[in-house]
């Protein structure tokens, strides 16, 4: 019996999609099983991202009108084994799908798989509330600006409303250059107001647009440092202990500056 | 020591950024405006003064997230030399 971890946000544009298409993916190179569903009717994108857009022939609104079988919908990825996708219909509206609806398909994935990740639209509305019908987990996935924070609380509160745990954070496009500078807040300070357990940081990463434009997940691209998070991340979702690492500069003149600012 | 502190520059920006959003949280989870906040602020104060001193602009409340629920923190620095009367 598997998991259904919803992944949300509150705010758009903060990386929901990048980490549900590189999560499930990490997780399935790590030997899992796992199916990404697409909660973001009307305004699909996961396919897009995952690069399988071509291959989506039914959607989860064809499951629910009963037009094709649950496990004829799911779309396999082409790099990975036991990585399955479930679209999001494009026509239909987010109110078009009921709670319970979501709720059932969950349930019956998570017979068959270790995990499904559900990619959860912005906002706070039906989309929303569909996307975490089925879910047990929560991840939240914050970047460390003062309205992506704010939209990140307002979403844990009503998760914790529904029961749903543990909730845990993704804090991503992390700087440690910016952070040094004073520039971007703090990961100690994010942790600080919005009180939750921290799952991981991803760093920003210049490779998240590339590997976007061709529709490869990062977690693909080796050795990158949006990558490496990642996979720890994965690791951490299945049990292991992998320390957070401490985000370092990676350049040298930033190297020598952090020398001079320690003594 | 930071280089640019020796400088007295302004203050840094992400500072600015977590108190901005201390505030703007615990307007958000109380439901309650601003003006209500400072009442309560300065009531609770009015009551607190009659037993202890302290400065009345160092006093700060939020509200924060604990396991499922909410705790008001109030900080009401007060001074050593005073005593509970």
């Amino acid at each position: 019996m598997g998991k259904v971890i919803v992944i949300t946000s509150g705010k758009g544009g903060v990386g929901k999609t990048t980490s549900t298409a590189n999560l499930g993916s990490a997780l399935a190179m790590i030997g899992k099983t796992v199916v990404i569903i697409d909660a973001d009717v009307g305004l699909r994108n996961l396919d897009v991202v995952m690069g399988l857009e071509s291959r989506v022939v039914f959607t989860s609104m064809d499951v629910i009108e009963k037009r094709c079988e649950l496990d004829k919908a799911l779309v396999k990825d082409r790099r990975v084994e036991d990585l399955m996708l479930l679209a999001a219909s494009q026509r239909n509206r987010k109110d078009d799908i009921k709670p319970e609806q979501m709720y059932d398909i969950c349930e019956r994935l998570k017979e068959a798989y270790d995990f499904v990740l559900v990619d959860s639209p912005a906002g706070i509305e039906q989309g929303f509330h569909n996307a975490a019908a089925g879910a047990e987990e929560a991840i939240i996935i914050t970047t460390p600006d003062v309205s992506a924070i704010r939209d990140a609380d307002r979403i844990i509160g009503l998760l914790q409303n529904q029961n749903i745990d543990p909730i845990s954070l993704i804090l991503n496009r992390l700087s440690p250059t910016l952070v040094r500078k004073g520039n971007m807040i703090s990961k100690n300070d994010v942790l600080d107001i919005l009180n939750i357990d921290l799952l991981g940081i991803v760093p920003e990463d210049d490779g998240v647009i590339a590997s976007t434009n061709r529709g490869v997940p990062l977690v693909h691209t080796e050795g990158s440092p949006g990558a490496d998070a990642y996979m720890r991340i994965a690791r951490r979702m299945t049990g292991q202990r992998v320390p957070i690492p401490e985000m370092r500069e990676d350049n040298f003149f930033s190297n020598i500056l952090n020398w001079f600012s320690r003594n | 020591m930071d280089f640019k502190s020796l400088f007295g520059r302004r203050s840094k920006s992400s500072n600015i950024a977590t108190q901005r959003l201390k505030l703007i949280l615990t307007q958000d989870r109380f439901d309650v405006t601003e003006d209500s906040m400072k009442k309560l602020q300065f009531e609770l104060t009015e009551v607190l003064a009659k037993y202890f001193e302290f400065t009345m602009n160092s006093v700060s409340m939020s509200l924060k997230r604990e396991g499922n629920s909410y705790v008001l923190v109030a900080d009401f620095p007060y001074q050593e030399s005073s005593k509970l009367q």
